[in-house]
């Protein structure tokens, strides 16, 4: 990407700041290849090299030949004369601290207590002076990604290895089911929170929402996580056995299209029809009554029943 | 010489500098950047005091004393990154969290947080390991503009600048210009929302990112505020965390039962209302928002009152019924 088209700040900026890091992080790392030392710096090859140029103008007035930042490429790998001045990058800006913070918080639910103290000790290392801005910039951004109890049990046993065991609300049965697992991978997915592990009790690879399951413990049993553990499929809705073709009320049709796009086929009058995966009715049926009436279930005949029959709960009948 | 350039000597010279330099021995080592009459040079050396102290380096002025004269100085110690010592633990986490929001793509601050990653893992030997944990914030089909317009908002808060923009609301199915003060984004089950004062509705209101068509930043002088956040302003007092929250009526509290196997999630389903597990009351400000999530739970979730409440969502569940019946003709 070149930097110029970046929006937001201006380039020197952002040029500035960069080369601030790249002194430094060259002195630590002597003799990194080119590739590499750009792709730490979050850059082409190209731009590296763009970069190192001006670094070679770069000194202190009077500008004789010693007082020059003496960095240089020598077959293809990155050297610098050590320079002390530039012995360590600058204190993160509170921007830096702001948004790191930030994205921190996001894993909350599933960090535990090493987050806190992560950020105790990123506060530390903020300059005196943007100790306030951080402050009052950490009113700016506020992330919040809700984590289900029982997060801190599964994110143990994937960190030291361990089987854990909860109980799970089947999909379909709405019956709790005990479950004792290998876990691999926490995920959060359109909002909800997802583990991927092991099923001992399926002798599978399954994925588990996490809101769904309680009374996680991790047990005293390690596991050995195979070597392929490949990134857990994501609940895609491509590979579905059955559809539901649900369609909506003018009213709530913009809202659909934000979440379909495409996928929302205009029907007339406003209305929006979706298809979503059938493979589990309870989902199915929860999902059109999230709508409270603005959705209903065009076929096939069991997802109607299941929505009517629900409904006549409430009523008592 | 280049803007960039001449920063970076400046900060050199500074950094070596062993007494405070005055503004003359500034003056002589960029005797062609600092040309022009004296006012306009010293105005230029402003600037270029003001981008380094935007990029966090600690420059000052000192007066002067018996021994020294006046001049300015970069403080050592306020300069350098010290090591952070952070455990692997504490550094797997934050670097977790960082790379899976850069990767996510929709994310405020993406420059500063990559630039906050390199600082702080500057100290760290070897490889770092990475936590088994994935973020996938885009909730949307349509997502496309949304880390541009994040950049930009982000921008814009943090140098307190007004923005314009296009904003579609999709009940009424309009698009309206607005001018907001942008005061802070919040990110919430997936969406983020921009909050800031509205002069539109001479109010502070929020819109979600994802609806804003057009949105551009007051290019006039880009160094002025345009606005105060006022004291006392949390993001969380305008966004909701879950659908009973919108501030949409007076608060009404509802009395909820779960029964079979929801009877014991109250504490989980409704987080931070009261609850003993299968009653819960809720402290509701959109009470469509809480019908609709209480049923979505299903008919293991019920209101037991009050009994207003109770007929709204036996209205609802008779809507439902009636599309759903055989009798009734397919839509």
């Amino acid at each position: 990407m070149n930097p110029s088209t970046e929006k937001g700040r201006p380039l020197v900026y952002e040029r500035l700041r960069r080369l601030l890091f790249l002194v430094p992080f060259v002195s630590r790392n002597q003799g990194l290849k080119v590739e590499e030392v750009a792709k730490a710096a979050g850059l082409s090859s190209a731009q590296l090299l763009e970069d190192l140029e001006l670094l070679t103008l770069v000194g202190r007035p009077p500008f004789q030949p010693d007082d020059f930042v003496d960095i240089y490429v020598d077959d293809d790998r990155v050297f610098v004369d050590l320079d002390q001045r530039l012995s360590a990058p600058p204190r993160l800006t509170a921007a830096e601290g702001v948004a790191l913070a930030a994205a921190a918080e996001l894993l909350r639910p599933a960090a535990g207590d090493a987050l806190r103290s992560a950020l105790q000790k990123l506060e530390r290392v903020l300059p005196e002076q943007a100790l306030q801005r951080y402050r009052d910039m950490g009113r700016q951004l506020d992330v919040t990604v809700e984590g289900p109890r029982g997060m801190e049990a599964l994110s143990q046993g994937i960190v030291e290895l361990r089987e854990v065991e909860f109980e799970y609300l089947t999909a379909n049965r709405a019956t709790t089911e005990k479950r004792r697992v290998q876990p691999y991978e926490l995920f959060s997915f359109r909002g909800q929170w997802y583990l991927s592990a092991y099923c001992l009790m399926r002798e599978g690879t399954r994925l588990f929402r996490v809101d769904r399951l309680s009374n996680a413990t991790v047990t005293e049993t390690r596991f050995k996580q195979p070597e392929h553990v490949g990134a857990a499929r994501l609940p895609a809705n491509s590979e579905a056995e059955t559809w539901v073709r649900v369609q909506f009320e003018a009213t709530a049709a913009p809202y659909v299209i934000e979440r379909f796009g495409d996928e929302a086929k205009q029907v007339g009058e406003g209305r929006v029809e979706v298809r979503v995966p059938g493979d589990s009715e309870r989902w199915v049926t929860h999902w059109v009554l999230s709508f409270g009436g603005d959705a209903v279930v065009v076929e096939p005949e069991w997802a109607r029943q299941a929505v009517a029959k629900a409904a006549a709960a409430w009523l008592g009948r | 010489m280049e803007r960039t350039e001449r920063l970076l000597d400046l900060v050199a010279l500074l950094l070596d500098a062993r007494a405070p330099l005055t503004w003359s021995a500034v003056h002589e080592s960029f005797p062609d950047d600092y040309g022009g009459s004296p006012e306009a040079a010293e105005r230029k050396f402003e600037r270029d005091k003001a981008e380094l102290l935007e990029l966090g380096i600690p420059i000052a002025f000192v007066p002067a004393t018996d021994e020294r004269e006046a001049g300015y100085v970069i403080d050592r110690a306020q300069y350098y990154l010290p090591e952070p010592g952070l455990t692997p633990e504490e550094l797997a986490v934050l670097y977790a969290a960082g790379s899976a929001s850069l990767a996510s793509g929709a994310f405020p601050g993406r420059q500063d947080l990559a630039h906050a990653l390199r600082k702080i893992g500057f100290f760290a030997d070897g490889p770092l390991p990475v936590p088994k944990v994935r973020l996938e914030l885009g909730a949307l089909a349509e997502a496309r503009d949304l880390p541009a317009r994040l950049e930009l908002l982000w921008a814009a808060i943090n140098g307190r600048k007004a923005v314009e923009l296009e904003y579609f609301s999709p009940h009424s199915r309009t698009l309206t210009q607005r001018k907001v003060d942008p005061y802070g984004l919040a990110l919430r089950r997936g969406l983020w929302s921009l909050v800031g004062y509205c002069h539109l509705r001479r109010s502070i209101r929020t819109f979600h990112v994802h609806r804003i068509r057009q949105l551009s930043v007051n290019a006039k002088s880009p160094k002025t505020a345009d606005f105060e956040v006022p004291d006392g302003f949390a993001l969380h007092d305008y966004v909701a965390h879950w659908p009973w929250q919108h501030r949409f009526h007076e608060p009404v509290e509802v009395e909820l039962e779960l029964t079979g196997a929801l009877a014991a999630l109250g504490g989980q389903l409704f987080p931070g209302e009261r609850s003993n597990g299968a009653q819960v009351t809720v402290t509701a400000t959109d009470l469509d928002g809480l019908l609709k999530y209480v049923m979505s739970l299903g008919p293991e979730a019920t209101v037991r009152g009050p009994e207003t409440v109770k007929a709204k969502l036996k209205a609802l569940a008779l809507r439902v019924m009636f599309a759903h019946s055989a009798e009734e003709a397919r839509p």
